[in-house]
C-alpha cells in the first residue's frame, strides 16, 4: 500500500491501520483554518475530531467540523489557547488519546508536550528534546553549524553577555537583532546604522520580555536581498527521514510570508537537491520524527544558510500537499501513532506548480495593517486547481483577537504560469464583505512583472511599495461604487423616495 | 377621450414669424429673470462672503431635495418699481421639495438692500403666506433681513395686508396645523424676530444669526445698555437661555441640514381625492407654443391648440363642441390629474357664459379642479345681447366662478379685458395660482379704446372752454396716456405688482400646473355651494 | 452636497434623486443614471447610464460594503447631520482615534491631566508592534476611553482632549 499518496481505493485499507492506532480520538488544540484542515484528516481516518474553542470561535467552521466541541477559557481568547493544563484536562475528559497542536500557540511547547505525553496521550509533532533544541534559536544555529552544515554569521548573547554589543558590531552592518526565544517575526529588527545599535538591541529586549518572557538575543548578518527557501520534511523517529521539497517564501510583509509557492523559481535542479539534502540531513542529524521545516536564507548568489526549524506543520505546507498529493497531517499522524515512514526519498514525486497566497483582514496600504469587521458576504472562490483553506465562515467576525489571517487560497497549476492565471481568477471570484482584506493587493503582487519573473526577495515589497498602495480608482469604477453605496443607504434612499412622483419625473425643473 | 388633432401649420410663414416673435419675448424674460436673481454689485456679495453667509440661491440649493423642480413664485416682483433696484423683491418665494415633502419657501436676499422689507417685498411675502394657507403647505423661512425699508415705512406697515399680515398669516398656519420652520441666518430683528418667534421649529447659526426685538445699538439709545449682539439674541444665548430659538448650527449648511431633517419630521398631508392616471407626456411639443401664440394682442387664435401643448397625451375630452363655441369646455388630464380646462376662442356670449356656468357646476360636481386659459376680450356687449341678457348670463359666469370649490388655476395666455377676467377667474377670484405668459395683457379694456376714451374725455373739456384743438394738439394727449396705459397692462408691469404668481416661459406652463395642482389638493374639497344665480 | 462617502481617505460628495423611472447620481454637475436590483443570492445588477456592472453588497451600519469587478470596497456614509456638525464644531485633533485595531498596552494619562505636545499619552500594540500616542497639542485631556489591556477597533476613540477656546 502506497501509504505517502494513497489513492481514493487505498483509503478503506488506510481507516483499517488506524483503527488500531493507540489514540482513537484526537484533540486539535488549535482553532481557524488549520483546526479544520487537521480534523478534516483526522475524521476521514475514522478517528474521532474534538476541538477546544474559545467563546469568541463560537460558530467558527471547526467548531461546526468538529464530532466534539469543547469551550476553554481564558482572560484573553489567545490566553484561552496557551493555556495547556486546562487543554489537556480537557482533552483527558474527552477520552483524546493524541493532541495535534497545529501550528502557533502550543506547537512548539515542550513543556506541554511532555504534559501531554505525560498525561498519557500522544503529542502529534516531535519529541520535547527536538522541540527545545530547535526552539532555541542559538543552540539550533551551534548544533547546526557543528553537524557542517552552513549558518550565518551571529553573535549570541548568551555566550558572553557582557560582549554581545561588541561580538553584534563585529558581525557587521546590516545585522539582524532576533530575541533568542522568538519565532513569527516578532521582535526582529535591522539594524543598518550601527551606531544605533545599542539602542536597537534595548528594544528588541523589551519586545522579546514581553512576547516571550525572554529578553535574551542573538543577532546575525543580515543578507540583503535574500530569499527565503524552505524545505519540507518528514520524519518518523525511527531513521526514516524525508524530504518534500521546497517551498519559496521570499514574499514577505512585516516579516510575514505571504504569499507561498513551490518549485521555488530560483532553484534549478541540482541547487535544489542541495538544498533539500542538506535540510534531509539536519533533520536526519536529530533523528526527527513529526512533518518539520528547515528554513533557509538563500543569498542572490546561490549561497544559503540554516536559518531555523520549525517542528511542526507550517502554515504554508498545502503547496507541498499539493504537487505531491502527500497529505502531511496524514504523515504526522502515522508517525505520532508509532508507524514507521514505510517510504524512501524516490517515492517522494511533485508535479506541477502551486501557490499559497495568504488572505488577511489587513489594510496594505496602511501599513498593512489588520481590520476588523464582519464577514457579512462570503463566496469563497471555485474552479480547477483551487483549494480554499479556512476557518471562518459567512456571518463570522474578525476580530482583534487572533492573528488576522482570514483564509489560505491554495492554487495548483500544470506550471507557475498557469497557476499564477488561476489565482488571479480566484483572487477577483473571493467575495468576501465585511472586513478590508488584501485580495486587490494580491492581485496587483502576483501581476507585477518581477512576481512574474519569479524575481523575488524577502525586501522585495519594502522596494515596490507601490504595490501596497491604493490604486488611483477610475472614474468609472468611483462613479459605480458610489452609486452602489448611495442606493444601499437608507438615509439617502429614503429622502429620494420620500419625493412624489411627479415631482421626481420633473427633476431640477425650474421656471 | 381622444387626441386633439391640431390644423397647426408649423411650416407657414405666420407659425414662424410668430415663432420667432415669442422665442425671442421668453429669451428677453429668461434675461431678465437671470439679472433679477445674479447681477448684483460685487460689493453686497464680498459682504456677504466675508460673514461667511451663502447667497440665496446656494441656501435655496442646500435646502432642497436634489433633483428635484423648485416653482419659483414672482422673479420679477418690484421689476417695474423703486427704481429696478429692488430685483425680486428682495426675496424668493416659491414651492420646492424639501425631505420629500412640498414646502413653501420664504427666503430673504441679504444680497438686496440688506434683505430689507419694501412694500412689495411684504406684498410678496404675504402672498406666499396666503399660498401655504390656500393650500396648507409648510413654510420654511429662510431668515435673513434688515428689517422695514424705513422710508416706505408707511406702504408696508399697517394696513391690512401689510407686514402685520405676514405674522397673521404664520399664526393662522399655525392654527390649521401647518408647520413652519425658520432657519435664521441673519439678523431677525423688531417685527422680524417674529417669524422664527411664530414658527413652530426655529434653527440659528452660531455668529450670523440673531433674533432681538431690537438691536444693541437701539437698546443703547433706549436704556444706555451696553450689550454685544451675541449676548443680546445671539445662537447660544436663544438655544441655551431664552428658548426663542429650538436648534443652534455651527454653519448655514449645518442649519439648513438640520431644517431639511425637522421638515422630514413633518406628517405628509392626505391628498384630497380627484381622478388620476398615470401621466403622459403631451403628444405636441410644447415648444410649437411659441408659434401659436400671434404678435398681435388683437389677433385670434385656436386656443385648442394651446390645449394640445399642455395636457397629457394631448386628450380633451370637450364638452359642447357645438354650443357657446367662444368657450372652449372639457376635460383632459394634466401630469395625471384630471382637469377641467375654460379657454377662450372670442368673445363671451350668452351661450358661452351660460356654458361655463354649467361646466363649473360640472367640476365641481365632479370634485375636478379648473385650469382657466385667459384670452378674453370681455364680454359682448349690445342692445342684441343686453336683451339677451348678456350681464345676468355673465353674473351666473361669475357667481360660479366665485363659488367654486374645486382648486382654479388661471394662466394669462393672452389678453384679459374687462369683465371677461372675472368670468375667467381673474386675480380677484381666488385662483389658487395665476402665472402670465409674457406678451399677456391685463386691463380693465384695449390700451387703444382707453386712450381714445381718456383723450375725447379731456378734447370735449377743452372744446366746451372753445379751444379748437389741431391733431397734433390731440395726439399730445392722447400718446401719453396710451404709453402709461401700455405699460400698466404689459404682463410685466403686473407681475411686477403681483397681481400674479410670476411670469412663465409657455413651455414650462404644464410644470407650473403640474407643481401647483398638486400642492392645491394639501386642501380638502368642499362640496359644492353656490350664491344666488340670477335667472 | 448633502451627504458624503469615505473611501479610502477620500470625502466624495454624493445626492441621490429619484428619475422617472429610477434614480440620479448626483456628483459635482454630473448627473448619472442609475438602477440596482439585487438578486435572490446577494449579487445584484448596477445600471449606470448604459453600462451594467454585477456587484455583491453588503451593509453594516454607515458601512457599505461593494465587490466589484474582482475587489472590495468599503464605503463609510457621512450622515449631513455628523458631518457638518463636526465641521462646525473643528478642531479634529480633539479627538484621538485608533489608527488600527489593537489593545492598550499602557496609559499615560488620566482626564483632567495637562498634556503638551508630543507628549506620550498611551501605548497600543497592534500586528505585533507597539505604537506610541503622543498629544497632537498643548490641551487637556478630556477623557480617556481604555484601560490597559482592552482592545479596540480601527478609528476608536482613544482619548479625547478638551476643546479650545
Amino acid at each position: 500500500m502506497n501509504v505517502l499518496t494513497p489513492t481514493e481505493t487505498e483509503w478503506p485499507a488506510l481507516r483499517e491501520r488506524a483503527a488500531s492506532w493507540p489514540f482513537q480520538a484526537v484533540l486539535v488544540a488549535n482553532r481557524g483554518e488549520i483546526a479544520v484542515r487537521v480534523l478534516r484528516t483526522v475524521q476521514r481516518l475514522g478517528l474521532k475530531g474534538i476541538v477546544v474553542y474559545h467563546a469568541a470561535d463560537r460558530g467558527t467552521a471547526a467548531v461546526r467540523l468538529a464530532d466534539e466541541a469543547v469551550e476553554i477559557t481564558g482572560e484573553t481568547p489567545v490566553g484561552a489557547y496557551l493555556d495547556g493544563a486546562q487543554i489537556i484536562r480537557v482533552a483527558q475528559a474527552a477520552g483524546a488519546g493524541a493532541i495535534h497542536p497545529g501550528y502557533g500557540f502550543l506547537s512548539e511547547n515542550k513543556g506541554f508536550c511532555e504534559a501531554v505525553e505525560a498525561a498519557g496521550m500522544r503529542f502529534i509533532g516531535p519529541t520535547p528534546e527536538q522541540i527545545d533544541l530547535m526552539g532555541d534559536k542559538v543552540r539550533a544555529r551551534n548544533f547546526v553549524e557543528k553537524a557542517g552544515f552552513p549558518v550565518a554569521p551571529s553573535a549570541i548573547e548568551d555566550d558572553d553577555p557582557k560582549t554581545f554589543v561588541e561580538r553584534s558590531r563585529q558581525v557587521g552592518a546590516p545585522l539582524l537583532i532576533k530575541p533568542s526565544a522568538g519565532g513569527g517575526g516578532k521582535g526582529m529588527r535591522i539594524v543598518r546604522d550601527l551606531s544605533l545599535l545599542e539602542q536597537e538591541i534595548e528594544r528588541g529586549r523589551s519586545e522579546g520580555q514581553r512576547y516571550f518572557g525572554d529578553g535574551r538575543l542573538y543577532c546575525e548578518r543580515y543578507i540583503e536581498n535574500p530569499r527565503h527557501i524552505e524545505v519540507q520534511v518528514l520524519g518518523d523517529g525511527q531513521g526514516g527521514v524525508v524530504h518534500v521539497f521546497e517551498r519559496e517564501c521570499s514574499v514577505q510583509r512585516r516579516f510575514q510570508k505571504i504569499v507561498e509557492e513551490t518549485p521555488s523559481p530560483a532553484l534549478d535542479d541540482a541547487k535544489r537537491r542541495e538544498i533539500c539534502e542538506t535540510a534531509a540531513g539536519i533533520a536526519r542529524s536529530i533523528g526527527y520524527r513529526n512533518a518539520g521545516t528547515v528554513e533557509f536564507i538563500f543569498g542572490q548568489s546561490g549561497e544559503f544558510y540554516f536559518l531555523e526549524m520549525n517542528t511542526r506543520l507550517q502554515v504554508e505546507h498545502p503547496v507541498t500537499e499539493e504537487i505531491t498529493g502527500i497529505d502531511l497531517v496524514l504523515q504526522q499522524l502515522r508517525v505520532a501513532a508509532g508507524e514507521k515512514l514505510g517510504c524512501t526519498q524516490d517515492d517522494v514525486k511533485a508535479q506541477g506548480h502551486s501557490i499559497e497566497l495568504r488572505i488577511y483582514a489587513e489594510d496594505a496600504a496602511r501599513g498593512y495593517t489588520p481590520t476588523t469587521g464582519p464577514i457579512l458576504v462570503l463566496h469563497p472562490p471555485q474552479g480547477e486547481g483551487v483549494r480554499w483553506d479556512s476557518g471562518v465562515l459567512h456571518g463570522g467576525e474578525v476580530t482583534s483577537a487572533f492573528d488576522p489571517m482570514i483564509a489560505k487560497l491554495i492554487i495548483r497549476g500544470a506550471d507557475r504560469a498557469e497557476a499564477i492565471a488561476r489565482a488571479d481568477k480566484a483572487l477577483k471570484d473571493t467575495v468576501l464583505l465585511g472586513c478590508k482584506t488584501n485580495t486587490a493587493f494580491l492581485r496587483r503582487l502576483i501581476a507585477h512583472p518581477a512576481f512574474i519573473a519569479g524575481d523575488v526577495h524577502t525586501g522585495f515589497l519594502d522596494a515596490n511599495p507601490q504595490i501596497a498602495a491604493e490604486p488611483v480608482l477610475a472614474t468609472e469604477t468611483l462613479q459605480a461604487l458610489l452609486a452602489a453605496a448611495s442606493l444601499s443607504t437608507r438615509p439617502m434612499r429614503d429622502v429620494a423616495d420620500a419625493v412624489p412622483d411627479m415631482h421626481a419625473a420633473m427633476g431640477s425643473w425650474r421656471n | 377621450m381622444k387626441r386633439i388633432e391640431s390644423r397647426l401649420n408649423t411650416a407657414s410663414a405666420e407659425f414662424q414669424a410668430n415663432a420667432e416673435h415669442n422665442r425671442r419675448l421668453a429669451a428677453e424674460f429668461r434675461d431678465k429673470q437671470e439679472k433679477v436673481r445674479h447681477a448684483r454689485p460685487q460689493r453686497d456679495i464680498d459682504r456677504l462672503r466675508s460673514q461667511n453667509k451663502l447667497l440665496v440661491r446656494e441656501r435655496l440649493d442646500l435646502l432642497l431635495d436634489p433633483g428635484t423642480p423648485f416653482l419659483e413664485f414672482s422673479s420679477l416682483a418690484a421689476n417695474e418699481a423703486y427704481g429696478g433696484e429692488v430685483p425680486a423683491a428682495a426675496c424668493v418665494t416659491g414651492i420646492g421639495i424639501v425631505s420629500g415633502r412640498e414646502v413653501v419657501i420664504n427666503a430673504g436676499d441679504a444680497s438686496v438692500k440688506g434683505g430689507a422689507w419694501y412694500p412689495l417685498t411684504v406684498k410678496k411675502t404675504v402672498r406666499a403666506l396666503d399660498i401655504a394657507i390656500e393650500n396648507r403647505l409648510p413654510v420654511v423661512h429662510l431668515c435673513d433681513s434688515a428689517g422695514g425699508f424705513l422710508p416706505l415705512q408707511a406702504d408696508l406697515f399697517a394696513d391690512k395686508y401689510m407686514a402685520g399680515r405676514i405674522f397673521r398669516n404664520q399664526c393662522m398656519l399655525s392654527k390649521m396645523g401647518v408647520q413652519q420652520v425658520s432657519v435664521v441666518l441673519g439678523h431677525c430683528t423688531a417685527g422680524g424676530a417674529y417669524v422664527p418667534g411664530l414658527s413652530d421649529y426655529n434653527v440659528i447659526v452660531r455668529g450670523t444669526g440673531a433674533i432681538f426685538l431690537a438691536g444693541p445699538p437701539l437698546v443703547k439709545a433706549a436704556t444706555g445698555e451696553d450689550v454685544s449682539v451675541d449676548e443680546l439674541g445671539g445662537c447660544d444665548m436663544h438655544t441655551s437661555v431664552s428658548g426663542t430659538a429650538d436648534y443652534p448650527a455651527g454653519s448655514e449648511e449645518e442649519a439648513i441640514a438640520i431644517a431639511r431633517d425637522i421638515v422630514a419630521q413633518f406628517k405628509r398631508p392626505q391628498k384630497a381625492h380627484t381622478e388620476w392616471q398615470e401621466p403622459e407626456a403631451p403628444y405636441y411639443d410644447a415648444g410649437e407654443l411659441y408659434g401659436i401664440l400671434p404678435r398681435d394682442i388683437k389677433a385670434q387664435f385656436d386656443m385648442k391648440e394651446v390645449i394640445a401643448r399642455l395636457v397629457d397625451g394631448s386628450r380633451f375630452h370637450e364638452y359642447q363642441p357645438n354650443y357657446g363655441k367662444t368657450l372652449i369646455c372639457g376635460y383632459a388630464h394634466l401630469w395625471g390629474y384630471k382637469i377641467g380646462i375654460l379657454a377662450n376662442n372670442g368673445v363671451l356670449f350668452n351661450d358661452s357664459a351660460l356654458k361655463g356656468a354649467h361646466f363649473i357646476e360640472l367640476c365641481n360636481q365632479g370634485r375636478t379642479p379648473i385650469v382657466f386659459l385667459q384670452n378674453i376680450t370681455g364680454f359682448m356687449v349690445g342692445k342684441e345681447y343686453e336683451r339677451r341678457g348678456i350681464t345676468k348670463d355673465g353674473a351666473k359666469m361669475i357667481m360660479a366662478v366665485s363659488n367654486c370649490e374645486v382648486p382654479k388655476f388661471t394662466v394669462m395666455c393672452h389678453g384679459s379685458f374687462g369683465a371677461g377676467n372675472y368670468g375667467m377667474s381673474g386675480r380677484a377670484f381666488d385662483s389658487r395660482f395665476l402665472f402670465s405668459w409674457p406678451q399677456s395683457q391685463t386691463s380693465v379694456m384695449g390700451a387703444e379704446q382707453a386712450a381714445n376714451t381718456l383723450a375725447d374725455v379731456k378734447i370735449r373739456q377743452l372744446a366746451k372752454q372753445g379751444k379748437q384743438l389741431s391733431q397734433a394738439d390731440i395726439d399730445a394727449i392722447r400718446d401719453p396716456v396710451l404709453g402709461e396705459f401700455k405699460r400698466k397692462q404689459s404682463a410685466y408691469y403686473t407681475t411686477s405688482e403681483i397681481w400674479d404668481d410670476g411670469m412663465l416661459d409657455p413651455v414650462d406652463t404644464r410644470n407650473a400646473l403640474g407643481i401647483s395642482i398638486s400642492a392645491a389638493l394639501n386642501t380638502p374639497i368642499g362640496d359644492p355651494r353656490y350664491g344666488v344665480f340670477r335667472m | 452636497m448633502h451627504h458624503a462617502f469615505k473611501l479610502g481617505d477620500d470625502v466624495h460628495n454624493v445626492e441621490l434623486s429619484r428619475s422617472a423611472t429610477a434614480y440620479r447620481l448626483h456628483l459635482g454637475e454630473q448627473r448619472i443614471d442609475i438602477d440596482l436590483r439585487t438578486g435572490a443570492d446577494g449579487r445584484a445588477w448596477l445600471t449606470l447610464g448604459e453600462r451594467h456592472v454585477e456587484v455583491v453588497i453588503a451593509t453594516r451600519g454607515d458601512e457599505v460594503f461593494v465587490h466589484l469587478d474582482g475587489e472590495a470596497y468599503a464605503l463609510r456614509y457621512q450622515h449631513p447631520l455628523d458631518r457638518l456638525a463636526a465641521a462646525a464644531g473643528g478642531n479634529a485633533e480633539d479627538r484621538i482615534l485608533a489608527p488600527m485595531p489593537g489593545s492598550i498596552v499602557s496609559v499615560a494619562v488620566k482626564a483632567g491631566d495637562a498634556v503638551s505636545k508630543g507628549q506620550t499619552l498611551l501605548v497600543m500594540e497592534s500586528m505585533k508592534m507597539e505604537t506610541t500616542i503622543a498629544a497632537p497639542r498643548d490641551g487637556v485631556i478630556a477623557e480617556v476611553t481604555y484601560e490597559m489591556g482592552q482592545t479596540f477597533d480601527r478609528d476608536a476613540l482613544l482619548i479625547a482632549l478638551e476643546a479650545q477656546k
